[in-house]
């Protein structure tokens, strides 16, 4: 296994983790550490420790953070489960040998690979009141929506729709990969003993492709939750605060009311709770690797 | 007779599937295409069809690339070419060399730390961006290159490290050995004799990490303001001068698409690879 010497592999090893560990570790402790000071900046009033007085405001006091936490959470359980029916179902009509495959393959896969601001902004164009372009055609279906963003019952599911349409290639590209590496031997078998589509697919393809369905949905489930491009883009957390997730609600509090003290213990919330969900997926990946 | 039939319904609801998903897929890009060769007045009309429904015009393209917002695009650009190339270099030597160590060397716990360098990777960024902007502030370097590349740096390394190394595990040992066993020091091994053999990895991650690092905005957004501007953050500055303005954010959002778009559709395996930490191989 060994190429040479552990100490020779120090130095291959030490230069990445060094810096992880200084410009990724050591700026977590911090933020930590100013978790338990109030420190509004703006008002020139030094740093005050104030002990855990953030963390229970957080969880007794503060109903912003209770409503970002019950829109993030509403929002990655709807966009993850609609986002893997809808990838499993391309995916599975894909897997079979269709023309112009690898065209279909590049054109699903584009929405994902531009930067999540500007898809943001496509929308926000599209959405437009007065001058977008969806107004226009469901009015011509005779469907009148005066303001789908200035509204908060229909504003949160809208954000959702955008990220439904930037990530459904995620579970679709990931799905397909996997259908791929399965032998056909396995459905020809299948068809011999008579099964028809909808048996082979549920007895045989779903319980195979189980493990990677739970794993991008992991992945899927940590990603959505730093919401953050599409909520700055489309909606700035409105209307009232019916969009802002916990990403953008910590943003707000640190780089608009430059309450960094109270920030940072917001932020070491989300942190933990994020934290609970990537356990699960690291564990996985490490008995993988 | 009846097999062949459903054969067919069959074939007929999957092409009616893509064809629905691919229009719905392609409709915002191509609409915003359309409205950026409108002339600004006619933004309000519906014409999809330019030269039959309206006359298609490049004045948006050069008032953004000659006229008035030429500063502030070519900032965009330059910062957004800048830093995806320096700030990926950077992640692709020290990543490639963590990488080979992990793969190549028997660290007692070779497993943990390469998962805790992965658990690096699922942070939410806007829990460190706070600590960051202080760091920067007292280093003085806010609103410069540094910042941004150190901090998109700190963004991709988990991602490459975990990857190269999986693509040097998949290396035949042999080769390496051989050239150590004539002579080659470990360092010389690892130059002259695994990176060549790992050269699609090491574009790959290389790709990946400039479409990332191109298409990052928080860290740029929150560390810099005026002198550094990627142009993810460009395009959110049409709407703080003159409210909205759909020929401006159209030709902009098509300039910072564009690249990563077409970088990803050419390392499409990779891409799938990357996004799901090598979950997914192809």
């Amino acid at each position: 296994m060994a190429i040479a010497k552990k100490s020779t592999g120090l130095f291959f090893l030490l230069p990445g983790v060094a810096f992880l560990l200084i410009m990724g570790i050591f700026p977590l402790i911090w933020s930590l550490t100013l978790a338990f000071h109030k420190w509004k900046a703006a008002t020139g009033v030094g740093k005050v420790f104030v002990g855990f007085q953030n963390f229970i405001d957080i969880l007794t006091q503060d109903s912003r953070f209770w409503n970002s936490l019950r829109f993030t959470v509403l929002y990655v359980v709807v966009v993850v489960l609609v986002e893997l029916v809808l990838g499993l179902m391309l995916a599975y009509i894909l897997s079979e040998k269709i023309h112009f495959r690898n065209f279909f393959r590049i054109l699903f896969l584009l929405p994902m690979a531009a930067p999540a601001i500007g898809v943001a902004f496509i929308w926000r164009m599209l959405l437009n009141p007065a001058a977008g372009v969806v107004s226009k055609i469901l009015a011509s279906f005779s469907i009148n929506v005066p303001g789908l963003l200035t509204n908060a019952s229909t504003a949160p599911y809208v954000l959702m729709l955008i990220d439904i349409w930037e990530w459904t290639p995620f579970m679709f590209m990931g799905l397909l990969a996997a259908l791929q590496a399965f032998p056909p031997e396995l459905y020809e078998a299948a068809a011999i003993d008579g099964a028809n589509g909808i048996q082979t697919f549920g007895y045989i393809t779903l319980p195979l492709l189980k493990p990677i369905i739970i794993t991008l949905s992991l992945l899927r489930v940590i990603d959505a939750f730093k919401l953050f491009e599409i909520v700055f883009g489309v909606t700035s957390g409105g209307p009232g605060s019916s969009t802002e997730s916990l990403s953008f609600y910590t943003y707000t509090t640190g780089f608009s009311y430059f309450n960094l003290g109270y920030a940072c213990a917001l932020s070491w919330v989300f942190l933990w709770i994020v934290l609970g969900i990537s356990n699960i997926v690291l564990n996985r990946f490490r008995k993988e690797a | 007779m009846l097999k062949k039939k459903k054969v067919t319904v069959g074939r007929v609801i999957i092409w009616v599937v893509l064809i629905a998903f691919s229009v719905w897929t392609i409709f915002p890009f191509f609409w915003t295409v359309i409205t950026s060769i409108k002339i600004p007045g006619e933004k309000f009309t519906y014409g999809f069809l330019p030269y039959i429904q309206f006359e298609p015009t490049s004045q948006n393209w050069s008032n953004m690339l000659t006229g008035p917002e030429r500063e502030r695009t070519l900032l965009g650009l330059r910062s957004s070419i800048v830093i995806s190339a320096l700030s990926s270099m950077l992640v692709l030597i020290l990543g490639a060399l963590a990488g080979y160590a992990l793969a190549r060397f028997n660290f007692r716990k070779a497993k943990d730390i390469a998962v805790w360098i992965l658990s690096n990777r699922m942070f939410p960024p806007i829990a460190v961006a706070i600590p960051f902007f202080l760091m920067m502030r007292s280093l003085r370097l806010l609103d410069t290159l540094p910042a941004i590349i150190i901090a998109h740096t700190v963004f991709n390394l988990p991602l490459a490290i975990w990857l190269m190394q999986d693509f040097f595990r998949e290396l035949p040992k042999e080769i390496e050995e051989a050239a150590l066993i004539d002579g080659c020091s470990t360092f010389q091994t690892f130059v002259r004799v695994a990176l060549p053999l790992a050269l699609p990895g090491i574009i790959a991650v290389y790709i990946l990490c400039f479409i990332f690092s191109w298409n990052e905005f928080l860290f740029v957004v929150t560390l810099s303001y005026k002198n550094v501007m990627t142009l993810p953050v460009v395009i959110t500055g049409t709407l703080t001068v003159v409210g909205i303005d759909f020929s401006r954010i159209a030709t902009l959002t098509i300039l910072a698409i564009t690249p990563p778009v077409i970088l990803a559709a050419f390392t499409s395996k990779y891409l799938v690879r990357g996004l799901t930490l090598g979950a997914v191989k192809q």
